[in-house]
């Protein structure tokens, strides 16, 4: 009995010892050159800037299709309105990102050093017009996601360059690192059993997406909503699915998580939005 | 008459999973026809088993590539034993990593359901 005890005590203790290194230790840039050599390892024959394009990446028929659709796509209504929402209230969105709205949306995730916390696009939005006496979007869909539509649509083609060398954001890096490696809900699922060792596999007809260039598109246009989504409202619906408990948009994990998939996309091309299944 | 077969069976799960603390199957040489059919049901079914979400099964459609195809499994577990384990995610079947849930440590199905996919699977 005494001898059981020990054991399950030491394995305790080495469970913990590894959950800390996971937690502190990790390089972000190590870590983000190990996903794409293990991408390229697993996929020879898709580059690395592909990887912007998602699940259709897996399937030729698929991709044409899906860049069929991008040609007349359904969510450039849903960017003009962005840009109209933009207009009405330059003079504040000035004040708080410039006046060069190309030059907003790859600002973005970043680690703020004040708050030590990761500032997301949407998050400060909403934070610019509560401190410039304008009432918040409502987080999720609707105005924020056709802003935020815009700013991306202004600077597509920029090169995601999110900074994660200071010790207060790589401990944020290895927060989001933990949030996806960690498993979740009843299916004891994980965002990396799906979207990192399983990624181009099929569950049902679907296929899985790539973890690398996860973030390049968002705010997305899903035929299943029929309408724009930011990032954590695809987040949220990924939870549900893993029959776990969803996060709320902007909560402190999926900033974390956000920063992280940010910053493994660093080098590719901003493409948002982006029409999704 | 089949009722009462079933009727038996049941009893011997319960009573097997009274002694000992092990999940077990009842070895009954004669599975009813509808426990077979109950389980492919649930083999089927996405809010229960889902099983085709990773699994190929002849006649299935769309299945999904995730996991090994559904197929010779009385050659690859001799032990019926064994494959009940393997889906109820008893700790010495657990693959680190491998997205097979485990669906009677985690409540998902019950050990009768369990028991009814065993009998399914056993036949592909």
């Amino acid at each position: 009995m005494k001898k059981t005890l020990l054991v399950a005590l030491t394995l305790g203790a080495t469970a913990t010892a590894a959950t800390n290194v996971m937690a502190g230790g990790v390089d972000p840039e190590k870590s983000r050159i190990q996903l794409v050599e293990y991408f390229q390892a697993k996929n020879p024959n898709i580059a690395p800037e592909e990887y912007i394009n998602g699940a259709y990446i897996y399937n030729e028929d698929k991709f044409m299709q899906w860049e069929a659709a991008e040609e007349f796509p359904p969510y450039l209504d849903a960017v003009d309105a962005g840009e109209a929402l933009y207009q009405q209230d330059k003079a504040v969105y000035d004040k708080c990102f410039g006046s060069d709205v190309t030059k907003i949306r790859n600002q973005y995730p970043r680690f703020n050093e004040s708050t030590q916390q990761v500032e997301t696009l949407e998050g400060q939005i909403n934070q610019c017009r509560a401190d410039n006496d304008l009432k918040p979007f409502k987080w999720k869909k609707g105005d924020i996601a056709q802003l935020s539509a815009y700013m991306a649509y202004e600077a597509r083609g920029q090169k995601i360059n999110v900074d994660a060398s200071s010790p207060g954001a790589k401990e944020a890096f290895n927060k989001g690192q933990a949030f996806y490696v960690e498993e979740r809900g009843q299916l004891g699922l994980s965002c990396a059993k799906c979207h990192t060792y399983n990624a181009g596999r099929k569950a049902r007809s679907n296929t899985l997406s790539a973890n690398l260039g996860h973030t390049t598109h968002f705010p997305v246009f899903r035929a299943k909503w029929q309408e724009l989504g930011t990032l954590h409202r695809r987040y949220g619906g990924c939870n549900k699915n893993m029959r776990a408990k969803p996060m709320k948009a902007q909560s402190e994990e999926y900033r974390n998580l956000e920063f992280f998939q940010a910053y493994m996309s660093n080098g590719l091309e901003i493409n948002g939005p982006g029409y999704r299944e | 008459m089949l009722k009462m077969k079933m009727k038996q069976f049941l009893t011997a799960v319960a009573v097997s999973s009274a002694c000992v603390a092990a999940p077990s199957v009842a070895f009954a040489d004669n599975h009813g026809a509808s426990a077979i059919e109950e389980g492919k049901e649930l083999s089927f079914g996405r809010s229960k088993g889902n099983c085709l979400a990773c699994h190929m099964i002849q006649g299935a459609n769309m299945p999904g590539n995730i996991g090994p195809a559904l197929v010779a499994m009385e050659m690859r577990y001799p032990d019926k034993q064994k494959l009940y384990d393997k889906i109820w995610g008893t700790p010495e079947t657990i693959v680190e990593d491998s997205m097979m849930p485990h669906f009677g440590a985690n409540g998902i199905l019950s050990d009768e359901e369990i028991q009814k996919i065993t009998d399914y699977i056993y036949t592909l």
